[in-house]
């Protein structure tokens, strides 16, 4: 026996190859078997070097990624950036817009409330001096603008027109030095002119010492002169001082109009039914409609008489 | 002893170097694009077995390979036995007809076996489960499969014959030259 064994050995060992694989196969389940032991130990030596693997080239890919083609990243970030500086232009240009529109809004709200008939004009230039507040606005004669018109913003009264060109024209504020505006004291109903004194206050003058005026009180635009349309805000009193002795006492008046801020303007070319006068001073007085008062109190300091 | 040693170490060692290859091949070559460029490890492991190793030593560990590879595998059970056991035996009885002795011929052997192993193996699913597709997807990276094949056998045999020599397993190549001599002189060249 053990002769035929080592005579047919080979023949033998083939047959099992053979038939082993043909034993093995399972051709009625054909489904993955459950592991074996051996199949366990098998995979516990493989999974931990599968494992491995697979992390190196995770961590490879995603340092590939993160590095070589930063790159890419690089001209992403550049052409992003541009897109970046492009859009807060754009979101600036429109917040710009958008501030214009609502300034606009109330100016035109304002227009409306007065029964103005006007020009909107924007600030082009300030004053080259300091002692002096005078604006440019980029309305001229060939807008309509016309010397001595009433220049006006929702917040009040900005000032009256001192020159004109063609295309732009001269403003001097209430802050002027030489400005000079009828005003009445909208609780008490006292009188006075506004003259500009700095950049940020102005003086109610020739206002008796027995007038009631307090802190706090709103100055509105008289009729008299010509130039404003009556009841149009000038400023808040923000300081009185009252002598013992005298005929008038000093007020201060904070403009109601932010000058520091002042973008565009109205420029009045009607008020109600009333066309306001070329120049009131001469020969436009039969269109002031308020009572008489002193000359001094309506004059406008430097302008011609 | 430490050569009988190593020389005894060989046969698990193989194994292990196979369970390794295994666990490289489908965790690396398992990812796009790698994927389409998969050597079968097992497969070459098989081949070194039929050039260097007995009979049975070479079928048994055949054996344990296609059991890694189905452990490694959502394949029917057997099919890897029956497809590596093929290519074991017909290569061996290529050696008996055919002067497989260098590394080129073992990666000529390497890329033929590649499309035998695969025609095998969809032959053997064809039997199980008839679909156009298994074929279909064969034929897709029959050729491509088998230039990946020839490659990796080119470095694989190298390594172990590396492995071979360390382990006590193979000659030297000194002392393999000179048997060659021997042997030519005795035939009379």
């Amino acid at each position: 026996m053990i002769k035929y064994l080592k005579e047919y050995r080979f023949y033998i060992i083939l047959f099992l190859f053979l038939l082993i694989p043909v034993i093995t196969i399972d051709t009625s389940t054909r489904a993955p078997r459950d592991y074996r032991f051996y199949d366990r130990v098998i995979v516990t030596l493989t999974a931990p070097v599968q494992i491995t693997i697979s992390w190196l080239f995770d961590q490879t890919v995603s340092g590939f990624q993160n590095y070589i083609y930063l790159w890419n990243t690089r001209r992403d970030n550049i052409a992003l950036l541009d897109e970046n500086r492009r859009l807060l232009n754009a979101i600036a240009s429109l917040r710009e817009s958008e501030q214009e529109n609502i300034r606009l809004k109330k100016l035109l709200q304002f227009e409306e409330k007065f029964n103005l008939d006007s020009i909107v004009a924007r600030v082009v230039a300030k004053d080259v001096s300091t002692d002096f507040r005078a604006i440019r606005i980029n309305r001229g004669e060939r807008s309509g603008v016309k010397k001595n018109m009433a220049v006006i913003t929702n917040e009040g009264i900005v000032g009256r027109v001192l020159r004109t060109t063609a295309h732009t024209a001269d403003v001097v504020t209430i802050l002027d030095l030489l400005s000079a505006v009828d005003a009445i004291v909208e609780r008490s109903r006292a009188r006075g002119v506004v003259e500009g004194l700095t950049d940020d206050t102005c003086q109610l003058r020739y206002a008796l010492r027995t007038d009631d005026i307090q802190i706090g009180d709103i100055l509105v635009s008289g009729a008299l002169g010509g130039v404003f349309p009556k009841g149009i805000p000038i400023g808040v009193v923000s300081k009185v001082e009252r002598k013992p002795y005298g005929i008038t006492q000093a007020v201060d008046v904070r403009p109601s109009v932010d000058f520091s801020r002042l973008e565009e303007v109205m420029v009045i070319t009607r008020a109600g039914s009333d066309v306001f006068p070329v120049d009131p001073f001469a020969g436009g007085s039969e269109l002031i409609m308020a009572p008489p008062v002193p000359a001094s109190a309506t004059k406008t300091k430097g302008a011609p008489q | 002893m430490t050569r009988i040693i190593l020389r005894a170490l060989n046969g698990p060692g193989l194994i292990l170097l196979t369970a390794f290859g295994v666990a490289v091949q489908t965790s690396l070559f398992g990812r796009w694009p790698l994927s389409y460029f998969q050597p079968d490890v097992v497969l070459i492991l098989v081949l070194w077995c039929a050039f260097q190793r007995g009979f049975l030593e070479g079928g048994v560990l055949t054996f344990l390979f296609a059991e890694i590879a189905e452990i490694h595998s959502s394949v029917p059970q057997g099919t890897f036995f029956i497809s590596y056991m093929s290519v074991y035996l017909l290569v061996r009885g290529a050696a008996q007809l055919l002067v497989i002795r260098d590394l080129s011929s073992y990666v000529t052997v390497a890329v033929c076996s590649s499309v035998f192993f695969k025609l095998a193996n969809v032959t053997i699913l064809q039997l199980l489960a008839p679909t156009l597709e298994v074929w279909r997807n064969m034929i897709y990276l029959l050729f491509l499969g088998a230039a990946v094949e020839g490659l990796a056998a080119f470095w694989v045999f190298r390594w172990l014959e590396q492995y071979d020599l360390r382990t006590f397993r193979a000659k030297r190549n000194g002392e393999s030259a000179d048997e060659e001599d021997f042997q030519l002189q005795s035939e009379g060249f």
